[in-house]
């Protein structure tokens, strides 16, 4: 039941980010909205989960973006061990600011891996000139707003455990 | 054996060697997806019925509520000018989208290859790379490789299908190429997307290009029919040292605002076999 619930949360999130935001031509979306849902499972759940999780958002994200097959998947698994490293010597479920920091640095990493994947495949022209600005602003977004994801995740995980557990009892 | 550090060290740098190599092949032999449109054939539903539903609400807004709190604290001279100014904002509506259409009408009936309008119903994520998502697939008979275009010029190609979606990789895609002409001169190269524009590469100094001028499709690609146009010229530079010349590209498709696009078919003088999605008939 848990991966039903990241499926849903993973396809809300993908819905939103590629369907809704640019039907409202907001220009582009802030960062990536999946950032907090790698996060969230590589501080919050345990690894095997958190690898599923990384490795089939990875495959979907790939399938439907432009980019070279494997650079979501790459960005995804390193962000989900990056996250799952800092806990080891960081209480980061609590705090909110570390939260913040956490979504930054996912967002940054995201953004690396994809300009090294640039300069890996050969394609285009190098870095391009607006990488800074551009990185910039989605690190920005994300520490502002990140947090909030990585939180209603979690409260909505909550939500749906308890409902789960409830009908688990009322049957038995 | 070995310890848990040693473990977990030597399983990272497996796992950065398997990244860089999948990266590197995938980014090289061009593809962007695997998996069969299987992820396509599972989320776009969803992007659609999202897309149709907030468009449908934005049509609603606009047209309906915005009128409607108005003429609640107007008189009825009022209530009827904001009928006649709905009328007339539904009217504009109904004009621009007629000729729309009509522009795509008269596109394909100018055209001679076979073309099937789609509309876009999603886009990609990242700034870094630079495609949508349409709703028409494999069985309105699109294939991979099929190029999309729209009345204004050349829009993308068909890098990955589903049953009834399909993935448009934009000419502004870094991994986007298309053979071109400068019109007037005729210079030839490849008109290379930079995610705001495109790069038209491989073009001799001595080739006369001034800003301004049209790129227009050269067909010898196989992919793009002849005589499409791709750009207009916005800055051109000659360096002393280098063979080529630097032209920088502005695509007369905007893609911000790309909602409908044309599939063509076929292409006469061009017979290709087209990839197959898994389980076609």
């Amino acid at each position: 039941m848990i991966y039903c619930f990241h499926g849903l949360v993973c396809l809300s999130l993908i819905t939103f980010q590629t369907g809704i935001m640019p039907s409202f031509l907001l220009g582009d979306v802030p960062y990536d909205f999946l950032v907090p849902l790698i996060l969230y499972v590589g501080i919050y759940r345990p690894v095997r989960e958190g690898v599923v999780v990384a490795l089939v958002t990875g495959f979907v994200m790939d399938n439907l973006s432009a980019g070279p097959f494997g650079v979501y998947g790459a960005a995804y698994i390193w962000m989900f061990v990056a996250s799952k490293w800092m806990t080891t010597f960081l209480q980061m479920r609590r705090n909110r600011f570390l939260l913040s920091f956490a979504v930054a640095l996912g967002v940054l990493l995201e953004n690396l891996i994809f300009l090294g994947a640039f300069a890996v495949s050969g394609a285009g022209f190098g870095i391009p000139g607006d990488a800074v600005r551009v990185v910039g602003g989605q690190t920005l977004w994300g520490m502002g707003t990140g947090v909030f994801l990585i939180l209603l995740i979690n409260y909505a995980h909550e939500k749906w455990d308890g409902w789960f557990r409830a009908r688990l009892s009322k049957e038995s | 054996m070995f310890s848990k550090s040693t473990v977990i060290i030597i399983g990272l740098i497996v796992l950065a060697a398997v990244s860089v190599t999948v990266i590197s092949v995938s980014g090289k032999r061009g593809h962007s997806s695997c998996g069969f449109g299987a992820a396509i054939f599972f989320v776009a539903p969803f992007q659609d019925g999202a897309t149709r539903s907030v468009r449908f609400v934005r049509d609603i807004w606009n047209h309906y509520f915005s009128l409607v709190s108005a003429a609640k604290t107007t008189d009825d001279l009022r209530k009827q000018l904001s009928h006649s100014v709905e009328k007339v904002n539904r009217c504009n509506e109904i004009e621009l989208s007629n000729f729309r259409l009509r522009n795509l009408l008269n596109f394909s009936d100018n055209t001679n290859e076979r073309v099937l309008a789609a509309q876009v119903i999603a886009k990609d994520a990242s700034p870094w790379f630079m495609s949508v998502i349409v709703d028409k697939g494999m069985a309105e008979g699109v294939a991979r490789g099929m190029p999309v275009v729209i009345p204004k010029g050349i829009a993308g190609l068909v890098t990955d299908i589903s049953q009834h979606y399909s993935k448009v990789m934009l000419i502004i895609d870094r991994n986007s190429g298309v053979d071109a002409l400068v019109q007037r001169t005729r210079a030839r190269g490849i008109v290379k997307g930079k995610s705001d524009g495109c790069f038209f590469q491989y073009v001799l100094r001595k080739h006369d290009i001034i800003e301004g001028d049209t790129i227009v499709s050269s067909g010898l690609d196989g992919i793009f029919p002849k005589g499409i146009r791709v750009g207009r010229v916005s800055d051109v530079s000659r360096s002393n040292s280098d063979i080529f010349q630097e032209v920088i590209v502005t695509p007369y498709v905007d893609f911000e605002k790309l909602e409908e696009v044309l599939v063509i078919l076929d292409l006469p003088g061009h017979p290709r076999t087209y990839d197959t999605f898994v389980g076609e008939q």
